[in-house]
């Protein structure tokens, strides 16, 4: 298979996917039990009137005309109008999806270095305690289910200790502050990192153990590899040596960090909802708790689509760096 | 180490013809072996306390779920720290904690357990099924692994459970159906590479049928990857359905340890009635460790040596 051919049929399927991502949460969430009109009759609605609201909003319609509005507004970027809140869903979602970022790119990107660091010493002495046992409290900060190790934290540092806040973003003086302020600059205070630190921690401890692990094996792996023996034979300082090791071993975590990546997104809801975090996986869990559907099917897209795309990402990426990808399929 | 016990080898002689089965015999002395080791004892008597609670809980516990408890003066103790009549202390709403913890050991034993075998069925049918038959099937069936692995987990359960029925089986039988994709997808590539030896190309020759070699040649060969993923899955299985009982997404009225954490953090309180949030906390952490470590230990022991492919694609 030629490199262009490969290119242009990774694209083709990857917009196919997002197709049916969409569809499918378009069949998901019409064969729901009940919509938000059977919301508004409980409430004590006018039957008249509900069916005028129904007539509005194009409830009425034929299934193949409200899908292909679906389509052609989700392409266009409209997802409709938060029933909640009454404000268009990306506005709502827009501010909330940035708050997730800063969370957890940051987070990860920072166990990956911790992980690669304490994979990289625990590997490079077989057989010495930390090897044989060093691996084992990170296995049990992996374990810990990430809404315990966030409650702990939250019990330890925030209400024993009182160092840190036990949740939301920044607080309401912060917020006055800046309220005229251009929408990032209260990203740039210390009031926020003074929140985000624990959330932050929770995050970090949560994916530590998957970089320490293959770390740890690549370490073992590369060492025993011809031109290490030849580093120590011609007397290679151990520093100098250690940066060899490294740049070899760190091929498996670099494959790695995307996928994290695209976990994280989807398992960044309990951290969120613990420590009142406005991101998109607290919305999702407001919005499916309130049966907001235009909210949970934005924000389901959303997440679908930014696996979906990251693994697209991915492979172009992989094409490049590594030709035998593209070339041999898969 | 298991035929040093006098009653055990008892019982496994009354059972010789089913004890000399193989798989029986691997189980056993995969064990034996394992219980050698000190660290996996460790692990092991943990799991096998947690069952244990799970069985008799309810029925050790001294106060009832739903239990208020009152004082001598007949006002109900709120969140009371611990004393020797409530070693773990009360909730804010007078139910003790001590006994909630016996309790809340049955549904995370149910979870577990259930969610483990729904993942390693599906997983080894998906995967042996794959790997052996190839052709059209295995492309069919990894396309829909694949799939399988675009989705969501969390995100996905929560709008499933919520919209379809907010129950405790439902909650588990959403996560088992999305987890089966990492042992199905590591087993097609561990029967890819047995079914190209020698010993089933001979079964093939004497026209042995293709179930038959199936059970008889290729499963017994990856059951120990089926043991670890049986371990890992049982391991996520306890993390995810709690993490979603924390939501409050799944019914609040098991009284599991994930609703525990619920109600101890929805009560606002969660740092002053530290006993009523840390032990649940710890319980579900060391459970969830002990499997995975337990499965580690099986594998190593079994010459899989540290696979920690295993442990990226569980999850």
């Amino acid at each position: 298979m030629s490199k262009v051919r490969y290119y242009v049929l990774r694209t083709l399927q990857t917009v196919f996917m997002l197709w049916l991502a969409a569809t499918l949460l378009f069949i998901l969430f019409r064969s729901m039990p009940g919509d938000f009109t059977d919301r508004m009759l409980f409430a004590g609605a006018d039957p008249a009137a509900v069916e005028a609201f129904r007539e509005d909003w194009g409830l009425n319609d034929p299934l193949y005309v409200q899908y292909y509005r679906y389509i052609t507004n989700l392409a266009v970027g409209n997802a409709g109008v938060s029933l909640e809140y009454r404000v268009p869903v990306i506005q709502y979602i827009r501010m909330r999806l940035f708050n997730s970022f800063i969370l957890i790119a940051p987070g990860i990107t920072f166990a990956y270095l911790l992980g690669s660091l304490y994979g990289l010493l625990a590997g490079m002495k077989r057989g010495s305690i930390i090897e044989k046992y060093g691996i084992i409290p990170i296995i049990f900060l992996g374990a810990f289910p990430s809404f315990v190790t966030a409650i702990f934290l939250i019990v330890i540092f925030a209400s024993w200790l009182g160092w840190f806040p036990t949740g939301g973003l920044i607080t309401a003086d912060t917020r006055r502050l800046f309220a005229d302020a251009p929408w990032w600059r209260r990203y740039l205070t210390g009031d926020f990192l003074w929140h985000a630190a624990l959330p932050f921690t929770a995050v970090v401890c949560r994916y530590l153990f998957l970089p320490s692990l293959i770390m740890r094996t690549s370490v073992f792996e590369v060492q025993g590899q011809g031109f290490i023996f030849y580093n120590r034979i011609t007397g290679l300082p151990a520093v100098n040596r250690l940066r060899h090791i490294a740049k070899h071993a760190s091929l498996p975590v670099i494959t790695l960090y995307p996928v994290s990546m695209t976990r994280a997104i989807g398992g960044l809801v309990l951290i969120e909802i613990v420590f009142n975090w406005p991101g998109i996986g607290a919305a999702l869990v407001d919005g499916v708790l309130a049966r907001d559907y235009p909210v949970v099917q934005f924000v389901f897209f959303l997440i679908a689509a930014f696996i979906i795309i990251a693994n697209y990402a991915v492979d172009i990426i992989y094409g490049i760096i590594d030709p035998r990808i593209a070339v041999e399929g898969e | 180490m298991l035929n040093r016990i006098p009653i055990l080898s008892r019982v496994s002689e009354g059972f010789s013809n089913a004890g000399n089965h193989y798989a029986i015999r691997n189980f056993r002395n995969a064990l034996g072996k394992m219980l050698d080791s000190r660290m996996t004892m460790v692990y092991a008597s943990f799991l096998v306390f947690v069952l244990l609670l799970g069985l008799v809980g309810p029925w050790i516990a001294p106060y009832d779920a739903t239990d208020r408890i009152r004082g001598e003066d007949g006002e109900l103790l709120r969140g009371e720290p611990p004393s020797l009549d409530h070693p773990l202390g009360t909730t804010e709403v007078g139910y003790d904690v001590f006994s909630r913890m016996l309790i809340g050991a049955r549904p995370t034993a149910i979870s577990g357990l259930l969610g483990g075998t729904i993942i390693i069925t599906i997983g080894s049918l998906v995967g042996i099924t794959a790997g052996y038959v190839g052709g059209r099937t295995e492309n069919v069936l990894m396309r829909m692994t694949d799939l399988v692995y675009g989705v969501p987990l969390i995100p996905t359960a929560i709008v499933l459970i919520a919209f379809f029925g907010v129950g405790f089986i439902q909650s588990i039988l959403v996560i088992a159906f999305v987890l089966w994709r990492g042992s199905a997808r590591v087993l097609r590539s561990q029967v890819l590479q047995i079914k190209e030896r020698e010993f089933i190309l001979a079964s093939k020759a004497t026209g042995t049928s293709t179930p038959r070699i199936i059970m008889k040649h290729i499963f017994p060969n990856v059951a120990t990857m089926a043991v670890m993923f049986f371990a890992i899955g049982v391991g996520y299985t306890i993390i995810i359905q709690a993490g979603l009982s924390f939501l409050g997404v799944v019914d609040p009225f098991v009284p599991s340890w994930g609703v525990m954490m619920r109600n101890a953090y929805a009560s606002g309180q969660v740092g002053n009635y530290w006993w009523w949030s840390i032990p649940p906390g710890l319980m579900i952490a060391f459970t969830v460790v002990s499997t995975f470590m337990f499965g580690r230990s099986y594998e190593r022991i079994s010459g899989g040596g540290d696979d920690e492919g295993a442990m990226v694609q569980a999850g």
